[in-house]
């Protein structure tokens, strides 16, 4: 198991005077299980560093143990400084007597009896540490973009440069739904004539294997050929889809003639020659209650149909019924304050109700006060907001990403990672992972450009997390515990040999397998059952 | 061509420049970071629980920070700022001024035996003045760098004292009183402004007592903060009634700073938890809150009990003994009401030196002095090279804050290969505003 040499640091009178560190050594000398004990005055100085390294050649320690501040502080220092001895940065473990006793605790027999229970703990784990192999892959720095809206669009664009090539798979032609827009269609010439970007139109993904570094896309052509691509990294950029008002009570959604959506009245108007209608009404907050959510964009998006309206014929009247205005940004609140000087007029509402009476349709509506009223228009238009895409559950199962309570995919953590996932390598942007306007598209697709570029180098290998699971091929039963507990994808089951295998470069080593394996065959590598049971066992002495 | 570089310049550390760093330094670029405090984190550490999961944010930005503390590619200035720009896209050079911080970051250990023996006292600005500090100091317990500084103009060396009580206190031989300014030149190819927000005194009432803005709130909540996380009035007393006044500068910035909305839930949720029996009164024009998470969030404040009135405008506040009188109309009359304290939601403005440092950089801002982007790039300056991250081009919440700092770091990594595409930079397609795609 090793000689191990115990390091203690006085951190000036940080630690020195808050514990009896003859105490310390006197009594683990009396458990005989180091082979030497080192103090020194300030282990992180640059005279401490060298004592370590040099002390460490000199004794031929083969574990150490560095009792001092905390891990946040310090862990990188010193694990560098036992690497530099040409020992591997694993066979040492750090103890925070400082943090934790020194400073937490004021009674010195106390924090000294604290401390030497810690120190023990990490003398008997580490005597069951062994090297960690700091493993490296071959990674592919091309990218697969799967969608080719906006946030695919922009994503495509971003990533592919010299030496990264893109792909990018749309089940319909690129474009999204502003495909008729002008900027739209520029930026899809941009990704067609990109000699780095190779488009697929018209394909279905049936399956995506491998891992961060290393996916394969298996994908069917319109003509029904089957084609395999190689990619290092996978953008998810299926967007959303507008809220189908159908069936919900009170507008009178394809039911009514006249009431249309925000996208079906432009289309309309675009398409019409006759005459301008004498009044329009705007309902927000169409399916807010049924979506749990405010989509953010769609106050803005009612507002210009209003000063479409206008522009088109001034004499129209339109009447913007709302709830709340959600006007997020900087320039809205202008936006909102030249549109009601248009003479558009904004109807606060609790209640509304859309019926047909004689030529017109009538909007009767109740305020918050109680107080109601009603406006005679030709057309309602239904504001709605954004819903999750029907195709999210399908690629939710086939990369393992959660979706979240409204069907979005859920990022690995909503501030921190907002465009990863739990699968790494694999990134949302746009509609898919929530309601997002197109400057939000193109900044998470920004975003996930980001991260490609700055985790796959090309000629860079991919270094592997070292303190991850294993499972014991000889002790596991099969039973698929492990793989049902981890959430990043990495335990499966092999089918063949009946065994759980752990994919070392998906697994983050969180755990999760060890603490759920029945058996026992799951383990982690820096938390074995060994290293933890004489963790316990002698805090508890 | 020989000058040009693949160096980063980043301004200002909170969580857009944190995050650009190291997405930056993770390509293996060199990245100077620059913060003019003497700790990094921005604005971030001062919350105790951010939305939408009520993580809290100094634990949560923790790990980036020590991210950039050990990464070999990020260099850390603190106290420093940029004092000249020339040059161009690829090639710029930059003086950097570094201030005094009288303490040596190799040496400190950040124990603070030198905090109690310093005669001067000050208000702590970290904490909105709401407690004291020494001369040297840090700003809050876990402030990194774990070192302190000191604010020479405070202390009695310069008034001609011969004050050596920190130095005599400290046994690593940390502190420096002949530390001087320094000036130094850094070339980089591209720059990243990330120089965040402060909140606007704009529409603000004059002070009073039992009135407080929203960082003096987080102050209060934070358990690092003056009251270690008690909700206290200023007189030390458990307020019974908290009201929670939203868009206090709406309407004189003109402009909705988009956040707030969501804070104020998340302040109602302070309240109930750390005052058992509190009445909590929101005083609202317009509820704001995009996003898939956000109108849970508000749903959960309000189930715990929020009165919520919404009226028409911003209501009057004025002192009522210590506690403060709220008048406002609602519904077509007028009314009022009585509250112990009173929490502001004021408007979010750039950080103090905005227009000087867009004059710097050569960069446009927009009409409220905010970093104008390039065309619908979302992260692009309207200077070749410049990008920008962060609330300093508009309010945002944190995630999109990181979003915009990631991207910032891809038009960074784009740059350098012009000649294979027409990208992010080069080609920008304007959207008219309000068009409803934004």
């Amino acid at each position: 198991m090793g000689k191990i040499g115990l390091y203690l640091c006085e951190c000036g009178p940080n630690i020195a005077e808050a514990i009896d560190l003859d105490r310390i050594t006197a009594e683990i000398k009396k458990d005989a299980k180091v082979a030497g004990i080192e103090r020194f005055k300030l282990l992180c100085s640059e005279d401490g560093k060298r004592f370590v390294t040099e002390s460490i050649k000199e004794r031929g320690y083969e574990r150490v143990v560095i009792a001092a501040c905390s891990p946040k502080q310090h862990q990188a220092t010193f694990e560098q400084v036992v690497a530099n001895a040409g020992l591997n940065a694993h066979v040492f473990q750090m103890v925070n007597i400082r943090e934790q006793c020194a400073w937490a605790t004021p009674d010195k027999e106390q924090a000294t009896s604290k401390a030497l229970r810690f120190i023990r703990a990490a003398i008997g784990r580490v005597r069951y540490h062994w090297p960690l192999e700091q493993k490296e892959i071959e990674c592919s720095p091309d990218t697969i973009v799967i969608g080719g809206g906006t946030a695919g669009i922009e994503a495509a664009l971003r990533i592919a440069q010299k030496g990264r090539k893109v792909f990018l798979l749309e089940k319909d032609e690129p474009g999204g739904t502003r495909r008729d827009r002008e900027w739209m269609a520029a930026r899809v010439d941009a990704l067609r004539n990109n000699p780095l970007i190779e488009v697929y139109e018209h394909c279905k993904i049936r399956e995506l294997l491998g891992f961060f570094g290393s996916f394969v896309a298996h994908l069917e052509t319109r003509e029904g050929n089957e084609v395999q691509l190689k990619a290092g990294s996978v953008v998810l950029a299926t967007g959303a889809v507008a809220f189908d008002p159908t069936g919900l009570a009170g507008y009178g959604y394809r039911e009514l003639e006249g009431v249309s959506t925000v996208r079906e009245f432009e289309k309309a108007a675009s398409d019409a020659s006759d005459g301008h209608p004498k009044s329009v009404a705007v309902i927000h907050c169409v399916g807010r209650e049924k979506l749990g959510y405010c989509s953010g964009t769609c106050c803005v998006e009612a507002m210009r149909v209003a000063r479409r309206v206008k522009e088109a014929s001034a004499e129209t009247e339109v009447t913007e019924f709302y709830r709340d205005l959600c006007l997020p940004g900087t320039e809205h609140d202008r936006f909102y304050h030249e549109t009601a000087k248009t003479g558009v007029r904004f109807v606060r509402f609790r209640d509304i109700d859309v019926a047909r009476e004689g030529p017109g349709l009538v909007v009767r509506y109740r305020q918050e006060d109680g107080s109601s009223g009603s406006v005679v228009a030709d057309a309602v238009v239904l504001s709605a907001g954004v819903a999750a895409g029907p195709a999210n559950a399908e690629f939710a199962r086939m990369f393992n990403i959660p979706l979240d309570e409204h069907g979005f995919f859920q990022s690995e953590h909503p501030v921190l990672n907002p465009v990863g996932t739990v699968t790494e390598g694999v990134f949302v942007v746009g509609g898919c992972r929530g309601p997002a306007g197109a400057l939000d598209a193109t900044a998470q697709a920004g975003a996930a450009a980001g991260k490609v570029l700055s985790a796959l180098v090309p000629g860079r290998r991919l270094r592997l997390e070292t303190r991850t699971s294993e499972v014991a091929e000889a002790l596991c039963v099969g039973c698929g515990i492990c793989v049902a507990a981890c959430a990043y994808g990495a335990a499966t089951l092999n089918e063949d040999r009946h065994i759980a295998v752990v994919n070392e470069v998906l697994c983050r080593g969180c755990g999760n397998c060890a603490a759920a394996c029945p058996s026992g065959a799951a383990q982690h590598r820096q938390f074995t059952t060994r290293q933890m049971d004489q963790e316990v066992t002698q805090i508890l002495r | 061509m020989a000058d040009q570089t693949t160096d980063v310049l980043v301004i200002g550390a909170g969580l857009a420049g944190v995050e650009a760093s190291l997405v930056l330094a993770n390509a293996g670029r060199k990245v100077y970071l620059v913060e003019r405090q003497a700790y990094f984190g921005g604005n971030v550490i001062k919350s105790e629980e951010v939305f939408p999961n009520l993580e809290c944010a100094t634990c949560m930005i923790a790990p980036k920070q020590s991210d950039v503390i050990e990464n070999q590619n990020v260099e850390l200035l603190t106290l420093t700022e940029v004092k000249d720009v020339r040059g161009e896209a690829g090639a710029f050079g930059v003086t950097l001024l570094r201030r005094a911080r009288y303490v040596s970051l190799e040496n400190c250990i950040g124990c603070a035996a030198c905090f109690e023996p310093c005669p001067v006292t000050a208000a702590n600005e970290f904490e909105e003045g709401l407690s004291q500090r020494k001369a040297i100091y840090v700003a809050c317990a876990g402030a990194l760098p774990n070192a302190p500084a000191i604010a020479m103009g405070e202390c009695l060396r310069s008034k001609g004292e011969e004050c050596t009580a920190c130095r005599d206190a400290c046994m690593f031989d940390a502190i420096n009183y002949e530390d001087k300014d320094e000036e130094r030149e850094v070339k980089v190819g591209a720059i990243v402004v990330a120089t965040g927000y402060r909140l606007s005194g704009a529409g603000l009432p004059d002070r009073l007592e039992n009135v407080y803005n929203a960082f003096e709130f987080e102050r209060l909540r934070a358990s690092n903060g003056p009251t270690e996380g008690e909700i206290r009035t200023r007189d030390g007393k458990k307020p019974k009634s908290v009201a929670l006044i939203h868009c206090a500068g709406r309407r004189e910035k003109g402009y909705c700073s988009q956040v707030c909305c969501r804070y104020l839930a998340k302040f109602a949720r302070y309240a109930f938890d750390k005052l058992e029996g509190v009445e909590v009164h929101e005083f609202i024009q317009e509820v704001s809150v995009p996003g898939k998470d956000s109108q849970r969030f508000l749903e959960t404040a309000l189930e715990k009990g929020v009165k919520l009135v919404r009226t028409k405008a911003v209501p009057g506040i004025s002192a009522n003994g210590s506690g403060v009188r709220i008048e406002f109309q609602a519904n077509g009359k007028s009314e009022s009401d009585e509250v112990d304290m009173a929490v502001l939601a004021p408007a979010i403005e750039p950080g103090s030196g905005a227009a000087a440092l867009a004059e710097l950089l050569g960069i446009e801002t927009d009409g409220f002095g905010f970093f104008r982007t390039a065309g619908s790039e979302p992260a692009t300056a309207t200077r070749p090279g410049v990008f920008i991250a962060g609330c300093n081009s508009g309010p945002k919440d944190m995630q999109t804050v990181v979003i915009q700092a990631e991207a910032a770091a891809a038009g960074v990594l784009k740059m350098n290969h012009k000649d294979t595409e027409t990208g992010p930079g080069e080609e920008t397609q304007e959207r008219p505003a309000g068009s409803g795609d934004g």
